[in-house]
């Protein structure tokens, strides 16, 4: 025997202190619960099923790339029937994706997969240096996380694929957990904490992009652990630090996530146990088993914010913004009545909530927010102009094209629309409103 | 930075009553010292709405729990009652509540805490004081077969005495975080049973914003989002009894400024080691309710309102609803909706067979399992 026995096969030396639970594994045992334990996350939320084409969102990172590994790994072990492809999106940024689209081309021909690289450029005719050459340095992180978001969808049904799989883990997943929390942010807290979302079959159009199907078969796997597997089973993956710090809320929460592991090693996985059970109380929430059942839920246009780099240009920029105007708004509610109503509140459509004069008690309506304002549940529609799933009428990345567009008149506009219309429409309907509240208020 | 004494503030007039000149910053607001302090009781009183004098039933007085710890916000909260109290009685003759005290000594406190509960006593003679040890849990509790059976897999005897099985409870707990989780879960308890006990209809908790904040993040740390709605929200408990926190709208700073400003000085019955937290983060014996303490006390200089918004929100999370038969947990006593006992059995536990989850009988929701260690069931073989 020797001296450090793997406690699951007690005759191998455990080389392996298992993050997860801290048992000592040998090096073949770690490499088979790791796979058992994918299986069962598949079986038991039944994710696939036999003769499903299922897209896999490459990045060349360790997460997709373990995801591609033991999907075809345990695609052939159990015969699951499903066909597996790679799809990668080029954000269009020289010498950025270079290295990493590289790693996936090779791992598409080691694990014998056909691979779709999709450009930015191909699905909304930008890629990202024309739109920081446009918009800037400043705030071109907006633009690509947005974008982001509905590529890999607009992807997969270019392929005739109905369902995407990403490699989101147990860390990312707790990470959002905490974040939404932090930025108390129900709705969205009870969306992302389930293992499958996807977009409501509202179109007729069996090739549109908003009928996809998406899934993280690694919600349950640590972070540490997908490295470990990685390393153990010499897989090709190209491994970058992002080169910006994240939003402080999510810089915040992944700090706790790292301590709390240290603290306690289960803590991770208590996180999502407990995401999925706070989805069940969220107010309006009507999906009974939160993503315990694998109920699919909607996707919303901005799930768990993919890359952790946008918007994070000023540390604490996010929560000093949110402080603030959560600050203006407790002061406006303090004060009873006076709000200063100013052209920003106009500009800030889709912030319609100018503060309310509260009450005699000011009770219910104490500081109204954007944030806190929608704790009844976020009503998913879809865009006016591209389909795909907003609880606003023309999704974020129309509204960033449109933008964008405008700026490039010979550029032929992928969507017609009336752009001088719309804007005098919604100021309209915030100046009406605010006639209204001048009458209430006094 | 709010809720400090700033050299630079010295000479600005108080922004309320702009007479006297102010003595603190409150949340972007220069202050004198009697304004913060009907700052911070207008915050607390609030929240009793319904306990008002109008509300008492002349022939029936309704009695109220108030949890003393030895710190900041339960201190400020006792003066703050004693004072409203008195308010009351001069203005209508009579009070909307009577007010009962009580003190829960922790194992691992090693101060004065009878010296402290005495001066409380001094200070504010008109309610009624009591101060139990922990280990009274296994007397309150009238069907302690659970407790016991969380200890019989030690080896303890029925007959030991109380302290004795706590201390074999506590420690055959194998960290910090569990012991510092399965101390507070039994203090609560033992105050719900001490409650209803002496015929309270309600327990009154100190916490302040912060330390909600910091609860929210680490009970779902732990495990426990399940029963959040229970730990935060103001109102009906599963225990058959009313919680509310009227410190709610007070940040854990403006308590520490308002003991230090109140008169007489709450500094006698408040121990001093439970001011500032600093504990190494690296080191094996900080807990989760550290690490969250540690966190929102920085969130809470620089960003006040975000710590509010926590638990503003937070509180709208709706608790499950509960009918009577659904079970409970044996440790924490928190409904378990549908029987969701134990780690395994989610999507989260990757072991096919259920191996142990129920051991000795024992019925544990999710967090408390996570604190009890899995004793020799553990098939790891981890010690």
């Amino acid at each position: 025997m020797p001296p450090n026995p793997c406690a699951s096969c007690k005759t191998n030396r455990a080389l392996i202190l298992r993050p997860k639970d801290h048992s000592k594994l040998c090096k073949g045992c770690f490499i088979d619960v790791f796979e058992a334990e994918i299986h069962h996350t598949i079986t038991a939320n039944k994710l696939f099923y036999r003769g499903e084409k299922i897209a896999i969102g490459a990045s060349g990172g360790k997460d997709s790339t373990v995801l591609a590994s033991v999907l075809k790994t345990l695609n052939e072990r159990y015969d699951y029937g499903v066909e597996l492809i790679l799809l990668s999106i080029d954000e269009g940024i020289k010498g950025y994706r270079d290295d990493s689209l590289e790693t996936v081309k090779r791992n598409a021909q080691q694990y014998n997969m056909p691979l779709t690289i999709l450009g930015y450029d191909e699905l909304y005719g930008w890629t990202m240096d024309q739109v920081v050459e446009q918009v800037g340095k400043k705030g071109n992180c907006t633009y690509c996380g947005v974008f982001r978001r509905q590529a890999l969808d607009r992807g997969a049904a270019r392929l005739g694929v109905k369902h995407v799989v990403t490699g989101h883990n147990a860390d990312d997943v707790a990470e959002t957990v905490l974040m939404n929390l932090l930025r108390a942010d129900l709705p969205r807290l009870s969306r992302t904490t389930s293992i499958v979302t996807s977009t409501p079959s509202a179109s007729l159009d069996p090739n549109s992009h908003t009928n996809i199907k998406r899934s993280k078969p690694l919600k349950y796997a640590y972070e540490k652990e997908i490295v470990l597997y990685a390393h153990h089973k010499n897989l090709d993956y190209f491994s970058t630090e992002c080169i910006y710090s994240p939003e402080a809320f999510r810089g915040s929460a992944r700090a706790l996530i790292k301590n709390l592991e240290r603290i306690r090693p289960s803590a991770i996985l208590d996180v999502v146990r407990s995401g999925e059970d706070m989805a069940k109380l969220v107010p309006g929430s009507d999906e009974g088993c939160g993503g315990a059942c694998g109920n699919a839920v909607p996707a919303g246009e901005e799930e768990e914010g993919g890359c952790g780099s946008a918007n994070g240009r000023t540390a604490g920029g996010d929560m000093a913004n949110m402080e603030q105007h959560l600050a203006q708004n407790e002061a406006a509610a303090e004060n009873g009545l006076e709000v200063e109503i100013t052209s920003r509140h106009i500009n800030d459509t889709h912030d319609s909530s100018v503060p309310l004069p509260a009450g005699k008690k000011g009770k219910k309506n104490k500081g109204p927010s954007s944030t806190q304002r929608k704790t009844t549940k976020q009503v998913m529609g879809q865009c006016k102009r591209c389909g795909y799933l907003s609880s606003q009428d023309i999704c974020k990345a129309c509204v960033l094209l449109e933008g964008l567009n405008k700026n490039r008149p010979k550029n032929k506009i992928e969507v017609g629309y009336e752009d001088g219309q719309e804007t005098e429409k919604e100021l309209n309907s915030v100046t009406n409103g605010l006639n209204k509240l001048h009458v209430e208020g006094g | 930075m709010p809720g400090k004494n700033l050299p630079e503030i010295a000479n600005e007039p108080c922004r309320r009553c702009k007479e006297n000149s102010a003595a603190l910053v409150v949340r972007t607001e220069p202050l004198c010292r009697d304004c913060f302090v009907k700052y911070v009781h207008t915050k607390a009183i609030k929240r009793l709405e319904s306990f008002r004098v109008r509300n008492a039933a002349p022939d029936h007085h309704r009695k109220i729990l108030l949890a003393l710890s030895s710190g900041v916000s339960s201190a400020a909260l006792l003066h703050i009652l004693d004072h409203h109290l008195k308010t009351q009685k001069t203005k209508t003759g009579r009070t909307g509540f009577a007010l009962s005290v009580v003190f829960v000594g922790a194992p691992d406190v090693n101060f004065q805490a009878e010296e402290l509960l005495a001066k409380a006593r001094d200070h504010y003679p008109d309610h009624e004081y009591a101060s139990l040890p922990l280990y009274d849990i296994f007397c309150l509790v009238s069907d302690d077969a659970s407790l016991l059976a969380l200890i019989r897999p030690l080896g303890a005897a029925p007959d030991l005495p109380p302290a004795e099985k706590l201390a074999q409870l506590i420690n055959s707990l194998t960290s910090a975080t569990a012991r510092a989780d399965v101390i507070s879960t039994i203090r609560t308890r033992l105050i719900v049973e001490h409650a209803k006990s002496i015929g309270c209809e309600g327990i009154l908790w100190g916490d302040s914003t912060t330390k909600l904040a910091e609860k929210t993040l680490a009970e779902t740390a732990k495990g426990r989002g399940f029963s959040l709605p229970w730990q935060v929200a103001d109102g009906e408990s599963p225990f058959g009894i009313t919680f509310h926190y009227p410190l709610r709208d007070v940040l854990k700073k403006e308590l520490v400024s308002y003991v230090k400003l109140a008169e007489p000085s709450l500094a006698s019955i408040v121990h001093a080691s439970s001011v500032p937290t600093q504990a190494s983060m690296s080191s094996k014996n900080t807990t989760i309710d550290d690490l969250m303490k540690q966190y929102f006390e920085s969130v809470e200089e620089n960003f006040p309102s975000i710590v509010s918004n926590v638990v503003r929100t937070t509180s709208k999370l709706e608790a499950a609803s509960v009918s009577a038969s659904d079970p409970y947990c044996d440790l924490c006593n928190m409904p378990v909706p549908a029987g969701r006992f134990g780690i395994h059995g989610w999507g989260g536990d990757q072991k096919d067979g259920v191996d142990g989850c129920n051991k000795e009988g024992l019925d544990l929701c999710y967090g408390c399992t996570r604190s009890i260690p899995q004793l020799a069931i553990d098939t790891n073989g981890n010690p």
